[in-house]
């Protein structure tokens, strides 16, 4: 039918058809064209700052020396202590870089920085529709697929401990959370050093007291 | 969900196609088919600025005097963008977001239109030509694991400047610009956003006039 449909014009126009429908149907595959990405091209760093926090008053920190692991049902132990002290060097690293002192009493310090990571499992699912490029696909009909992932989640939380001392819980000045995929083939310890420098780096702000 | 709403526009306007440009309208009417590179701009050039090499329009326009048609008008444009960058947020308390993002945006332009036509009869002619009505509007924003997505109308307007130059009795070459302006929206990151692109055209039309 549409090859008679078209047949009656003259054969440029039919070969401009004809590559016209080869185009559409590989922009229809293309609603949204990217590539794969990789575990890594997951990482996210995402940070906040008190709008009232005056971060040029602060110029010494004090810092626990473990991480602190949470799991669905509260606090876990930490299943990978040489991740937590990569962690811990590279907020140090960049605390001295932006003037901080470390202050070993908390009470003395302008700041406290905690630091807290988490691992998620998630489960996802979702419906790949028969025919699809074939033809319209008809709703409801799909094959059902279900995965799950696990993110692991690192978070870095800077209080001031003289608004923190009254038993009433502080706003925090500054937190950076830095989530990512984990597949267990990518190597953690050199996401983990990007992602706190990236913290950092877009928090430019916590060097005003240097 | 989505992929079933776009679905449906693209069987609407392959239906319209053969429809409109069937034996009985070809008296009255012009209809085209064009490949379009679409240039993003202003807002839309924020949110993905490169350009597009994925876009379609359908046009058919009723031919109300030699100078003179009117009519209507559908496409399709895909823009997208992977970059990875930090994006401020403007929240109680401020805040920034790095990552690699896929940013996608498929606009559908459904519009009515009105075309002037400059030159004589079979001669190639100018013409200009503006279009209202509005666009379906599909945003997606992906970053790390998460994914927002909004689809949204947004009323708009779209100037066009363009030339037909026949090729035989029944098809002409038609290479046309345009400026699509859609008035208002929201970003799938919050805030308002008036999606902007140029749109360069070049097809066939089937015209008897």
């Amino acid at each position: 039918m549409i090859s008679t449909y078209i047949s009656k014009y003259p054969k440029f126009v039919q070969l401009f058809i004809i590559l016209f429908a080869a185009g559409f149907s590989l922009q229809l595959a293309s609603c949204y064209p990217n590539d794969p990405i990789s575990a890594s091209d997951t990482d996210v760093v995402t940070t906040f700052h008190n709008a009232a926090a005056d971060f040029s008053t602060k110029m010494s920190y004090a810092m626990p020396d473990s991480v602190f692991h949470i799991g669905e049902d509260g606090p876990v132990d930490s299943n990978s202590p040489a991740l937590d002290q990569q962690i811990l060097s590279a907020i140090e690293a960049n605390m001295a870089q932006y003037g901080y002192t470390v202050e070993a009493n908390p009470d003395q310090a302008d700041v406290v920085v905690v630091a807290m990571a988490a691992r998620s499992t998630w489960v996802s699912g979702g419906c790949i529709p028969w025919y699809w490029g074939y033809y319209y696909s008809y709703p409801g009909y799909c094959y059902p697929v279900a995965y799950t992932y696990e993110t692991g989640t690192v978070l870095i939380i800077m209080v001031d401990p003289d608004l923190a001392g009254n038993g009433n819980p502080a706003d925090a000045l500054w937190i950076a959370g830095m989530n990512g995929l984990l597949d267990g083939s990518s190597n953690p310890a050199s996401r983990i050093d990007r992602a706190v420098d990236q913290a950092f780096k877009q928090s430019s702000y916590l060097a005003d007291g240097k | 969900m989505m992929k079933s709403k776009y679905k449906k526009i693209i069987l609407l306007s392959a239906f319209m196609f053969l429809a409109m440009s069937g034996q009985g309208f070809s008296q009255d009417w012009i209809s085209s088919i064009t490949y379009q590179i679409s240039f993003p701009a202003g807002d839309t050039k924020s949110f993905t600025d490169e350009t597009s090499y994925s876009g379609f329009g359908l046009d058919f326009r009723k031919v109300v005097d030699p100078y003179t048609t009117a009519g209507f008008s559908l496409g399709w444009n895909v823009f997208n963008q992977r970059v990875n960058k930090t994006v401020e947020l403007q929240t109680k308390n401020p805040g920034a977001i790095t990552g690699l993002q896929d940013r996608t945006l498929n606009s559908f332009p459904i519009m009515l239109n009105v075309h002037r036509y400059f030159g004589r009869g079979h001669d190639s002619r100018f013409f200009l030509g503006l279009n209202a009505g509005g666009y379906y509007m599909l945003q997606r924003f992906s970053i790390g694991i998460r994914t927002l997505e909004d689809d949204q109308w947004q009323w708009g307007i779209a100037p066009e400047v363009g030339f037909i130059a026949p090729l035989s009795r029944s098809s002409t070459l038609i290479v046309s610009g345009k400026y699509n302006y859609a008035f208002s929206g929201e970003s799938p990151l919050g805030g308002d956003i008036n999606h902007q692109y140029w749109s360069i055209g070049i097809g066939f039309a089937w015209s008897q006039y």
